[in-house]
Parts: C-alpha cells; structure tokens; sequence
C-alpha cells in the first residue's frame, strides 16, 4: 500500500491477517502469562496448532518490554516473536512500545530471518493511541533498517481504515 | 488516617470521564432526586430485595461520585454529601465497581423509561464499563470476546475461512432441499441491493438461521449478498463501554457495504447489533452519511405485504408469544413490526405480559452471557421473566435476538418451563408456501418449476455413495458420548450410531479422558455438567493433554453455568456447543460437519 525505502532495505504497510502472511516471522502481542488467549492468538492456535503454546509454556512468561520466540507450527510463517506490549494506559507507554519494538527486531536479527511483519502493537483492545503507535513503530524500525540490519524488509500488516489512516500519514512524512 | 494516593488506573479514568461528559451525561449525572421510582423497575432489585446496592441509582451513582469529585462544584464546597469523598483510591475499588457494573446490571433502560427525572441509568452505568476497561479491568469473558472482535473482526473468533465453509455448507444444504441450483448464498457480489449482516453466534452455534435467511431472500426474489468482511453485525463495544471498538465494528460494516455497492445493510435478528449498527455505530465512527440499513424483521414483513412472500400461519400454529429485546424495544423503539409479522405467520399469539417498552430483560442483555462468574445472580434475576412466560402459557417464545435466545433459553431450563426459544426467521421460513413467492411467479414465461436435479445413469455409483453417505453421515467415525443421565446418552449413542458412527460411552469426567487416549475418537461429546470430575474439568484436560488435546469437542449440555467454556477460554474453545433437549438431525449435521472441517484442516 506505501512503503518507505532505507538504503537497500524495504517498510512497507500490508492490508491483511498477520497470523497468514506469507513472511519468516512475524510479531504477536502477548499478555505476560504468556498465554495466547482469544484475537490474533485465537487465529494462531486454530491455524497454527497447539505446539506453539506447548513451547510457550515452557518458556513461563514475558516481562512487559521484552520479546521470546517461538516456532510457528504449520503458519506460513516459520518464527512468531512474542512481545509483551503496553497494556491498557499503563505508565511510560511510548518508551514500552519502542522497548518492544527493539525488542522484536533484535530477536529476528538473532533468527537470521530477512522479513519481519509487526502488526500495530497495542491498538486495539489495548488502548494504546494510533499516532503515537505509527509514530514510535516506524521510526524506531526505520532506525534499525538504518544502522547495519541483516533484515531486508519489514513489513506493518494493518487490518482496517482506521489503522490505515495514521500509518499511511506517518509513511508520507519521509524519513 | 491519611487516604491512599491514587493509583495511576483512577488517574486514568477521570481523564478519560472528562471526553464522556455531553450534555445528556451531564443532566443524567446531576439529575437524580434518588426517590426511588427505579427500584421497582429494575429486575435484580426485584429478585434480590435486600440488596440495596442492586438500586439502579446506587449503581448510577459510583460513576456521578467520579464525577462531582473532579467536575461539579458540589463535590468542592460539600463532598460528604454527594459522596465525593468516596471515590474510588485503588486498584481494589476498580474490582469492586467491575462487580457492579458489569454484574448486576443488564443495561436493559427500564429504569431509564421509568424516570420522572429522565435519568438515563444504563448510559451512566455504560460510562462506568469504559472507564474501567480502559484501564483493563473487566471480566475474562468480556476480555476474550473484545479481543476477538477488535482483531478478527467478530465477537465469537470465527476465522473468515470457516465462516465461508459455513456459507457454503448452508448453502449445499439448501440447494439440497429444494432440489434448485440457484440457491447458494452469494458471496461479495457486487452491485447487489442487500448486504446482510449477521451475529457470529449464528455461524458458531445456529447456521440454520443462515439456511433460512437465505431461503427467504431467495424465495422473494432478492437481489442480495452476504460480505467476507465487515459481517458481524454484533458490537461489543456497546456491552464493554468501548466506543473506540464500537466505531471499529461499525465502521467495518459500512466500509464494505460501499465497497460492494449494495443500497442498503438488512441487519439479521440481534438486539444489540441492531441498535449498534443502525443507531449507536453511526456516532461511535463518526459516520458523516449514515448508510441504509434496516432489521430482518422489517425486511421480511415488507415482503409479505410487497406480496414476494406468501405465507401459511398454519403452519405454525403452537401458542406462542413475544420476548421484546431491550435494545430493539426501549432503545429503538421497535416495537410493533414483529408482532405485525408474528400475526401474520402464526396462528395462536398470546401476548406477554407486561410488554413492549415495560418488558423485562432475558437477563442476558449487556453482554451478561459471556460473564459467567455472575451467572447464579443472573439465573435469580430472571424470576421475573420466567413468571411472565410461564403465565402465557405459551410453548414457544419468540424474540429478535441472539443474546435473548440464550438468556431465555437459560431461564426457561433453570426454571423448568418446558418451552423452545424461536426467532421470527424460523417463523417464516418455516410458514412459507414457495410456489406461490416471488421466485416461482417471475420465472420467465414458460420456463418449468425448478426441480430436483437428475443424477445421470453414468454416476449411479457416484449417487448411490452420495444417497448413502446423507443416509449415514457418520459412517466409518468413531465417537465418544460423555454424559452420566444414563438415558441421554442412550439417546445420544443411538443417534450417532444411526448415522453410521462407532460409538464408545463414557459416564464422567475420569472415563473420558481415560477413554479418549484409548478409544481416539474423531470428536467427544460432552456433557458439562456431572458429579465427580466436571465436564469442564474434562474439557480442559482434555485441551491440556498431548495424544488426545486435538479431538473435537461438540459440548451438549443443560447447564448454561458452564457457559466460560465458550468464552473464559484458558483453553481453545469447543468447536461446537449444543444446548439440551438437541434435535437429531442438527446434532448429526453438526458433528458431521465438525469431523469435516477438522479432516480439511488436517490435509
């Protein structure tokens, strides 16, 4: 839809369902228990299958600002990276959502893969305000596209106008 | 003693009080004399007596103490006597005040109607929900459901891949009966006049509204569709206090009915979608041209009186009477269209008493039954509703909405009243006299009346395959019956081994899990309720234990307690969930398909 080009490195905004897009990994906003619970982590468990909440309960839980990966059963996707976003307006949530972006990116670095799909993290149920979102995700991921990143392309998979609208502003700014 | 700080949740909420506050909040928040007129409407006063603080305007005022404290200049210059000395401090207060908006209000708006002071009761108490998930405190159940709606795009998680398996299985269905090839419900075709929006629950637990909804708008000769997206015409954003999910649904709705040209959204039988999505949607998205939209029930009435549909009120003619939905009735004012269209499909008619906007809620308005932690409160409270049915002597009630099927179902089991739950669209379906609608008197001119389609010799084999799988549609299946009423799983093995399924019994929560790792079932049906280990218990064992946490789950229960399976969800959901006395031949159809789905996913 737009997209926004950093040396040889692609961000790009997608319309679809995160959980079937065809990329290496792509970004889940998980609750600290690390369960999968109902929304995206319904559709990953559904589509997905039920060893990628088998590995997360292993793994026990993800402190707010962090990131955990797990394999993504039979997804398109092979890695789904777990971030523990900020949650209903909790305290100093821009620098939590800037946490876990970085977060998210150094755990795909780590995997080695070279395409990553964030979803606007914290948007919907969470409350987190949609500038703020488009604001924090796309600088902080283009900074990171812009300082030796192995990733060739990131994407941001937005369900609906209303996600639409603020990323699209937030691309158009340039970089 | 020196009181608490407040907690960063109480910041929060008073901030977000602030954006709340319009003129109507405001005359609502300053306008109550407390004389008490509302006690004697509301229904859990009513069923708990005792109880004071079940008074709509003790629970109106935990949202109007937030409010002096922080806007009103009486709560500077006399706090003690508006009580904004007594707002909430911590984290603790927010359980306390989830309990009482979210557990012993319905948002019904009969004490609202009832008001000499106008006071609109369930719009405060619907503030006291958005100022409190906001800040994440609310039920599991609301919780698991916002989520789902927020980003699948549907209240009850229904992924768009098996709401188009159950468009098209309906639609095999119909074409099937009616021996016609025209019949399969249109998806996302363009240009067509109607887009019908539906409720999630009707994928989930009841396609069989969907078969007859398309047959109507078939018979009449309708140009219509149904949408991939944007379908779910339910809103949870009006349950949870959540505008910003409420406008997301909305708008979803209407950006697809743009996208496919359509003149107008008919809105299938639910209470709250309909207000939500006629009415509420339209602010919440801040809609600058409102859509066409309109309910069922005014589209099926039109059709009758445009004469597309005729109809045969005897068939139907068990006495029935009327349950108005909340949000059709006081918050819409739709009142006189279904009993319009009842009496015209039916031939006994009794009318509920009292009615229309003094009705009582089914007890499962306001989103109550995804809350199973209030449910015993909710089945008390719906005293008053059983009594009403009860004296109509009616065998089956009928309503407009989904929520209301299953309060009432829930209250007529708890109550013993012996009597089904149906909806208008049943009604009709069932009263339709087909060769006399539209479909069948504007075929071209001599082009013969549709009939069954004939199987060349060629694929004899093929058709006497196909003749014996619909005879035994769970031939070569095996399953698992769960349920300790030793009749009823008499009942329910005769059934499935009819279809032609191997059946193995299981009579408690311990033998089921010993007897799906031995027997290794293609699906489980549960009971949910039996002594020892629960079906619940079971279930989430089940779910929880490898080699058998993959068998389908079809729940068949009684018990409407046991409801957090569908929504607390600690573990994935059932794929189906029946409710007691099941009709055979929805039970086998829906196990079949059930088995059929989870073989697809497999391959």
């Amino acid at each position: 839809m737009v997209e926004r080009t950093i040396g040889d490195k692609r961000l790009r905004m997608v319309r679809g369902d995160i959980t079937e897009i065809d990329v290496e990994a792509f970004v889940f906003d998980i609750t600290e228990n690390a369960k999968l619970g109902s929304g995206f982590g319904g559709a990953i468990q559904q589509r997905g299958g039920i060893a990628i909440q088998k590995e997360l309960d292993e793994i026990g839980s993800v402190p707010t600002g962090e990131a955990v990966v797990t394999q993504a059963g039979i997804l398109k996707a092979d890695y789904i990276i777990h971030v523990n976003g900020p949650k209903f307006r909790e305290e100093d949530e821009k620098h939590k959502l800037e946490s876990v972006v970085k977060s998210a990116l150094a755990r795909a670095e780590e995997k080695g893969v070279k395409r990553v799909a964030f979803p606007p993290i914290g948007t919907g149920m969470y409350q987190v305000p949609l500038d703020l979102c488009a604001n924090v995700m796309v600088d902080t991921i283009s900074r990171h596209l812009a300082n030796g990143s192995n990733l060739d392309e990131v994407l941001i998979v937005v369900r609906d106008p209303r996600e639409i609208t603020p990323f699209e502003a937030k691309f158009k700014e340039g970089v | 003693m020196s009181k608490p700080a407040k907690t960063h949740k109480i910041k929060m909420m008073e901030e977000q009080l602030a954006k709340k506050l319009n003129r109507q909040v405001v005359g609502s928040l300053v306008g109550c004399v407390h004389c008490g007129m509302c006690n004697d409407c509301c229904h859990y006063v009513l069923t708990h007596p005792d109880d004071p603080k079940m008074t709509p305007s003790y629970k109106a005022d935990q949202v109007r103490k937030l409010f002096k404290a922080n806007h009103d200049w009486t709560g500077s210059v006399f706090p003690w006597w508006v009580g904004a000395d007594k707002v909430p401090l911590t984290d603790d207060d927010l359980d306390t005040l989830k309990d009482i908006a979210f557990g012993t209000c319905t948002n019904c708006r009969r004490c609202t109607i009832n008001c000499p002071m106008g006071v609109d009761t369930a719009t405060l108490n619907r503030i006291m929900r958005g100022l409190l998930t906001n800040v994440g405190v609310m039920p599991e159940g609301v919780r698991v459901v916002s989520k789902d709606q927020w980003e699948l795009g549907n209240q009850m998680g229904v992924l768009k891949e098996d709401y188009i398996d159950t468009l098209e299985w309906m639609s095999e269905e119909l074409e099937e009966e009616l021996g016609h090839g025209g019949a399969a419900i249109p998806l996302d075709k363009t240009g067509a006049k109607v887009m019908y929006a539906i409720n999630p629950r009707e994928v989930k637990y009841d396609p069989r509204t969907i078969k007859e909804a398309a047959l109507i708008f078939w018979a009449a000769g309708e140009n219509w569709t149904m949408p991939s997206e944007g379908w779910d015409n339910t809103n949870f954003g009006l349950f949870s206090g959540d505008d910003g999910l409420g406008g997301a649904c909305a708008k979803r709705e209407y950006d697809k009915a743009r996208e496919l040209g359509v003149d107008k959204i008919v809105i299938s039988e639910c209470g709250h979608g309909y207000r939500s999505t006629r009415h509420e949607g339209v602010n919440w998205s801040g809609e600058a041209e409102p859509f066409p939209m309109e309910s069922s029930v005014m589209t099926m009435l039109r059709y009758i009186k445009e004469g597309k549909l005729v109809v045969d009120p005897t068939k139907n003619n068990q006495r029935v009477t009327f349950h108005d939905s909340c949000n059709n009735a006081r918050s819409c004012g739709f009142y006189e269209e279904p009993r319009e269209l009842l009496r015209l499909v039916t031939t006994d008619f009794q009318e509920m008493v009292p009615n229309r906007a003094e009705g009582f809620c089914c007890t499962g308005g306001g989103g109550a039954m995804s809350m199973s932690e209030y449910t015993p409160r909710r089945l008390k409270s719906g005293e008053i509703k059983a009594n009403q049915i009860r004296a109509t002597g009616a065998e089956v009630v009928v309503t407009s909405c989904h929520n209301c099927v299953d309060g009432l179902g829930d209250v007529i089991k708890h109550y013993g009243l012996g009597c089904e739950v149906k909806q208008l669209v049943d009604l009709v379906a069932n009263a339709l006299v087909i060769d006399e609608c539209a479909v069948m008197k504007n075929r071209p001119a001599g082009a013969p009346r549709p009939e069954p389609p004939v199987v060349p010799a060629a694929e004899s084999d093929v058709a006497a395959a196909r003749v014996a799988a619909v005879a035994q549609p769970l031939a070569g299946r095996r399953i698992l019956v769960v349920d300790d009423e030793e009749d009823i799983r008499t009942f329910l093995v005769t059934v499935f081994e009819d279809a032609g399924a191997e059946v193995m019994e299981a009579a408690d929560g311990d033998e089921c899990i010993e007897r799906a790792a031995t027997f290794k079932p293609d699906l489980i049906s549960l009971d949910l309720s039996m002594p020892g280990k629960s079906g619940v218990d079971a279930f989430v064992e089940l779910r929880k234990t490898p080699g058998i946490q993959e068998i389908p789950v079809c729940v068949v229960t009684g018990h409407p307690e046991f409801r957090q399976v569908i929504y607390d969800r600690p573990v994935p959901a059932p794929e189906g969930y029946l409710n007691k006395p099941v009709d055979e031949g929805k039970l086998v159809s829906y196990v079949a398909h059930i088995i059929e789905i989870r073989d697809e996913r497999a391959n």
